[in-house]
């Protein structure tokens, strides 16, 4: 009988606890989520610099929008699109966009399904896609124009030797010779040819290659490159992936900066927005050496879009990047990836919020954004008018505002 | 009867110096085998608590990432993570542990040598072999098929992780519900209580503690989970509490993302130093995913806690 009783007052001092502590919990909650309000729980005041050069454009985006959009695509875009989401969002303070960096093929396939808005590739539409972007945009092709312009710089780690801060020159062919193992040392004769002024302080050290082991734009850009300036040295296809296993490989751009500012001697390729604290090789161009900087890369979008035959054929910005300029102060290796999107759209909200996405990209405080936060090149003024008139003509087949994203 | 000469089976001595040495030397490895195995663990929240507490704050926590940009000042947070991994582990949990302990239930009490126990525990095992990434996409391209292409919202997240909770929480059950004594169900039925009320009022209560930490290993394994939900949930800067519409980011989505994307880059002229105004840090990613996973890990913890407490209220007292 006492044990009975025992057992009964234990259960109810027991479930007192567990009942107030659930109580707790469901006040915690439904406080935090009343404090919070609902989409803008969180939310950061963005930096002064960025709304001040946002509200400058304010004008161009009196059509307000709501809700979630999303694109895709090229992984090399991801760090300018967040620059630029976070200053568009800045204009259009209801919507939420997402960027997912799937890679230039899914993000077009997802496109070609028409689950995002637009999509972002390092690589111009095949004569395929076009043919199949038909049905998501409505009986119309879609076309691509460049958006982010990324230098490729050639990165190595000298610093025990204090060499990062004054760019080893190569030439193609050094360089190709580097990456398929005929030139090992870094003080090679033909090495210590090009670089006069520092022959003496170059180490008899192993130079070790270092690549992307993942399959990216940018090892087919860097690899295009050399096929252009080096045909005699580099033999292999430009492709997606790595040809050789010389050296080291690592997955992206992150673990290759790592990579070579983990060893001495390592010598690699990644985007010149993310190689600081490393050296950087001055290329070959002509007779002169040019050491990566946006501006630089500027010029070479500049010319290579005067050169590029059919420019804004229907509406096709694609851009043949001259690898093999001969032109002073030049820097040759850029990737260029496009924003990849259709003339006419199902819905209104979708069409509007492209245009709107498209034109800010390209507008002068997009481009600031991303030259400041992604490290990018500036796309030429000449280049961006042109380019206007196609973004501007994007329509939507019905007058509805109701519609899924 | 004579008394058997026990003397006879006494230890000589060089054979109990022999057992002392294996015991000894069995001792040793064993110790050592622990401290192999403690390594790893102890390394990984070493780093992580390091590397973790700079960025680890109370702006860090109740802050998105909406607005943030590059290295600049703010430096963002994790909040719509953390609401993201909560609502879609609920919801995961909400879906697979009703499932996960009827069917246990079923395997159990009620198809015993039947020819659907052995269907059913086969598929069991073979689902729990399902690699992540293919009951993400199998949860993307099933709801694309319902709602329309590139349908990616909290709830598809969830459904992908139910699918690899299902297999663990009806394993942890089963396990659980057969040792609970017949005995038990016997009185229960002697007392004249039918089976169904049986197995909800006498075995399930039984069962309970051993249940609950199923689950809680259950939501360990999915809670860490990044590619199912990269594709299912997605990834999006601010807050969104629906778990049915727009795309979610979880925790791990985020650290991988973070550490996806490397340095950031900073504009020409600004400054480095502590947080304020203008100041921009390159190094502030990895930062950031170093925090957002300590804060993944002190959930574990914390969840771990409450199912902890649950099954202490809710066991069965005995003296």
């Amino acid at each position: 009988m006492r044990l009975s009783h025992n057992d009964h007052s234990e259960c109810v001092q027991s479930a007192q606890p567990w009942r107030r502590i659930l109580r707790t919990v469901l006040v915690g909650t439904s406080a935090s989520v009343l404090l919070c309000g609902l989409a803008a729980c969180g939310d950061n005041t963005p930096s002064p610099s960025l709304t001040q050069s946002s509200a400058q454009a304010q004008g161009s985006y009196t059509e307000k929008l709501s809700g979630e959009f999303a694109a895709a695509g090229a992984s090399s875009q991801k760090s300018a699109v967040d620059a630029l989401i976070v200053g568009y969002s800045a204009l259009q303070p209801n919507i939420a966009m997402s960027y997912d960096p799937s890679g230039s093929g899914a993000g077009v396939n997802t496109f070609l399904t028409g689950a995002v808005a637009w999509a972002g590739s390092d690589a111009s539409l095949s004569d395929e896609q076009i043919q199949s972007s038909q049905a998501v945009c409505l009986g119309s092709t879609a076309f691509e124009i460049p958006v982010y312009v990324s230098p490729i710089a050639v990165a190595y780690n000298l610093s025990d030797y204090g060499l990062n801060d004054s760019s080893v020159h190569m030439s193609p062919s050094t360089i190709a010779k580097i990456f398929t193992g005929k030139i090992t040392s870094w003080d090679d004769p033909q090495l210590k040819k090009e670089n006069p002024d520092i022959a003496d302080k170059l180490p008899s050290l192993e130079i070790t290659p270092v690549w992307r082991s993942d399959k990216s734009g940018t090892t087919k850009t860097f690899q295009t490159y050399l096929h252009h300036t080096a045909p005699n040295d580099w033999t292999s296809e430009p492709s997606e992936t790595w040809p050789n296993s010389l050296g080291q490989g690592a997955k992206g751009t992150p673990a290759v900066t790592m990579t070579i500012g983990q060893a001495q001697g390592t010598l690699g390729y990644a985007d010149f927005a993310q190689v600081s604290g490393l050296g950087t090789v001055a290329v070959g161009v002509g007779s002169d050496y040019v050491a990566p900087s946006p501006e630089a890369t500027a010029k070479l979008i500049d010319e290579s879009a005067a050169s590029s035959d059919s420019l804004g054929a229907d509406g096709r910005f694609v851009i043949d990047v001259n690898y093999a300029t001969q032109e002073s102060g030049v820097y040759p290796i850029a990737l260029v990836s496009y924003d990849i999107a259709c003339p006419v759209y199902k819905d209104a909200r979708t069409a509007t919020y492209t245009k709107q996405w498209l034109t800010y990209a390209l507008s002068d405080a997009g481009q600031k954004i991303s030259q400041d936060n992604a490290g990018s090149a500036p796309i030429p003024q000449s280049l961006r008018e042109k380019m206007l008139p196609v973004i501007d003509s994007i329509t939507a087949a019905s007058s509805g505002t109701a519609a899924k994203n | 009867m004579r008394t058997p000469d026990f003397d006879k089976f006494k230890p000589t001595r060089s054979s109990l110096a022999a057992r002392k040495r294996t015991d000894m030397l069995m001792r040793v490895l064993i110790y050592a085998a622990f401290l192999v195995a403690v390594i790893p663990l102890v390394s990984v929240l070493y780093t992580t608590i390091v590397h973790g507490i700079t960025r680890f704050d109370w702006y860090f926590l109740t802050h998105n990432m909406r607005g943030v940009v590059g290295g600049l000042y703010p430096y963002g947070g994790i909040l719509h993570a953390a609401v993201g991994t909560l609502e879609i582990t609920l919801g995961a949990m909400v879906i697979s542990v009703p499932l996960g302990i009827m069917t246990a239930v079923y395997l159990v009490e009620y198809s015993a040598k039947k020819r659907l126990h052995k269907t059913i525990s086969f598929f069991i095992d073979v689902m729990s072999g399902i690699p992540s990434i293919v009951a993400g996409l199998f949860a993307y391209s099933m709801f694309s098929l319902i709602f329309g292409p590139g349908t990616v919202n909290g709830f598809v997240g969830s459904a992908a992780l139910s699918i690899l909770m299902i297999p663990t929480i009806v394993r942890s059950t089963e396990e659980m519900l057969s040792i609970v004594p017949v005995d038990l169900r016997e009185a229960a039925y002697a007392l004249g209580v039918p089976k169904s009320r049986t197995i909800v009022r006498i075995v399930l209560r039984t069962a309970l503690p051993g249940i609950v930490s199923g689950v809680i290993l259950a939501i360990a394994r999915v809670i860490g989970e990044t590619a199912p939900l990269l594709i299912a949930a997605g990834s999006i800067s601010s807050t969104n509490f629906n778990l049915f519409s727009g795309r979610m980011t979880t925790l791990p989505v985020y650290v991988y993302n973070e550490f996806q994307q490397g340095m950031a880059s900073c504009p020409a002229g600004s400054a480095l130093g502590t947080d304020a105004w203008g100041v921009c840090v390159p190094g502030i990613r990895m930062e950031r995913a170093w925090a957002a996973a300590l804060v993944l890990i002190l959930l574990v913890l914390v969840l771990n806690g409450i199912g902890r407490l649950v099954a202490k209220v809710f066991a069965v007292k005995t003296k």
